[in-house]
């Protein structure tokens, strides 16, 4: 579903965000991308939905090679792709319901099949009798629910989640956790970047951990500490940015 | 049909946000668009009052009818022959009521009534040297077949070098001020994005196509355009209409025809939108990469 081969990513400035990555994700998989912060988890997710170009090497995303797609093309690329960020990203100037049907409207959607299709999404993420709220009147965990609605309500077969966790306590998080994987179980392909160790470790799905734009691990059914310590041995070339990654 | 109400209320939403600076930038349009079509109009009303004067004419013979026209013609070969002529040609009633009509197009109840029989003929002649004019015209009273003779007076030469110098300025004017406008109208644009930069990122997350995001944009821009070309000629049509009612003689006329005002106010009003379109483009150029 998600190929990247020899993906390097290069700032200007010379900061390395990506180098050599090569990952293979199969329709259907969870992935949690994990590393301390400025490892380049949410760089790989904004080439994948190609808000960054790579410097080299190739992504494909749904059996297309977007590194070369035209921009023109590109909103097809995040029409299959629902995306989720730490800081929701709704508008406060409209409802729930306005929110949700936004990521429709702009497809040029029917206003029947808006309705019916935000109806049961907002129905699926809990919060069907929300939907005349504004997003301030949410609690974190709600707004995010809504972000999750949005993102899912295209049915798009690739959910790309970026700390959607960050902002919210553990509690509320557990919440969203499974929020996404009710959505995994529909079959649609989920890539999240966090650092939460207790999701990780409590779902226990496949884990990417990421140091310095490498991949250092990868493994199946994996928590979050792996007892690799390569991103600790001090590697000159890379800025200094990282020091408080990781908890 | 109703992803087209949405664009369009979507620039009209942001027209209201901004009214301030959309104002200035009507305003701008309206300014350049004005001095361009009122230096048109003048120009316009200089050429339909000193139409006989222009091509080098500096005298105008007019023939008595009741003198055949081998008479006539054979004025025009000793007129040919004098030295201080450079060139002289013979206007027929034809030609004269061709020029009668341009003069007075706005007037067709004059122009029904107007038979080409009852124009006078004439003949047109360009002097080596304008000063001349005088020995000329007393050579010609004489003449059996002349009627009267009518001299370009210095005025008319005046006014149409006048004409020439304003018209530069004007285009100058009318330059700069485009530019300033265009400017104008590509900085509202831009701040109209800034405005809702964060609902353009979101529409291009759920992958907005890029015409569906620019389009409002656009819009906004053409908008302002045309509202400063209509305040544009709408001024001017004014302005032209008040001084078309100034009692004048007969021969001094500040009116153009209406054919004219309408032609160009449409063309006015299409120059509006286009620079709307083009300083929107600019204003969209570097804010919407993917």
């Amino acid at each position: 579903m998600i190929r990247l081969q020899d993906v390097t990513k290069v700032y200007g400035g010379g900061i390395v965000a990506a180098r050599d990555v090569n990952l293979d994700i199969r329709k259907g998989e969870f992935v949690f991308l994990v590393g301390p912060s400025g490892s380049g988890k949410s760089t790989l997710i904004r080439m994948c939905l190609r808000e960054e170009r790579v410097t080299k090497g190739t992504i494909w995303v749904a059996g297309k090679d977007i590194t070369t797609l035209p921009n023109w093309k590109v909103p097809y690329l995040r029409r299959s792709v629902g995306t989720v960020f730490q800081d929701f990203k709704l508008l406060p100037t409209k409802t729930v319901g306005e929110n949700v049907a936004f990521a429709l409207e702009v497809l040029g959607r029917p206003k029947s099949v808006t309705r019916r299709q935000v109806a049961q999404v907002l129905e699926l993420v809990g919060l069907a009798t929300k939907a005349d709220r504004y997003p301030r009147q949410l609690s974190g965990g709600e707004q995010q629910r809504v972000s999750v609605a949005r993102a899912f309500v295209n049915r798009p077969p690739i959910l790309l989640a970026d700390e959607p966790t960050g902002n919210l306590d553990p509690a509320t998080s557990v919440g969203i956790m499974r929020l996404l994987d009710r959505i995994n179980r529909t079959g649609t392909t989920i890539v999240m970047a966090t650092h939460d160790h207790a999701i990780v470790d409590a779902m226990r799905r496949r884990v990417v951990q990421l140091e310095r734009g490498r991949v250092v691990r990868d493994a199946n059914e994996g928590g979050y500490e792996s007892g690799y310590e390569a991103g600790f041995e001090g590697d000159d070339e890379q800025s200094p940015s990282t020091a408080a990654g990781g908890v | 049909m109703q992803r087209a109400a949405y664009l369009v209320g979507e620039a009209f939403t942001s027209l209201r946000r901004n009214i301030l600076v959309v104002a200035a930038a009507v305003l701008a349009v309206f300014v350049s668009l004005a001095l361009a079509f009122g230096a048109l109009v003048f120009n316009e009303l200089v050429r339909l009052n000193t139409l006989q004067w222009q091509e080098g004419n500096h005298l105008i013979v007019w023939l008595r009818d009741d003198v055949s026209q081998p008479a006539h013609l054979a004025l025009l070969e000793e007129v040919l022959g004098y030295d201080e002529v450079l060139a002289a040609e013979y206007f027929d009633k034809s030609q004269a009521f061709t020029e009668f009509r341009e003069l007075f197009a706005d007037e067709p109840a004059l122009l029904e009534i107007v038979d080409p029989v009852l124009l006078p003929t004439s003949i047109r002649i360009e002097l080596t040297n304008i000063d001349l004019y005088e020995t000329v015209q007393f050579r010609l009273l004489g003449e059996p077949a002349v009627d009267s003779i009518s001299v370009q007076a210095d005025a008319i030469e005046n006014l149409l070098s006048v004409t020439r110098v304003l018209s530069s300025i004007g285009l100058g004017l009318v330059v700069l001020l485009g530019t300033a406008a265009i400017v104008l109208i590509a900085n509202t644009i831009r701040m109209a994005i800034y405005a809702r930069r964060e609902e353009v990122g979101i529409m291009k997350l759920v992958g907005a196509g890029n015409w569906f995001i620019r389009i409002p944009f656009l819009l906004e821009g053409v908008i302002e355009g045309i509202l400063g070309g209509a305040l544009a000629v709408g001024a001017i049509v004014l302005g032209h209409y008040f001084l078309s009612q100034v009692p004048t003689d007969f021969f001094v006329r500040f009116q153009v025809s209406a054919d004219f005002l309408v032609r160009w106010g449409v063309l006015f009003l299409a120059f509006g939108g286009l620079a709307g379109f083009v300083g929107s483009s600019l204003g969209l150029r570097r804010f919407l990469k993917v």
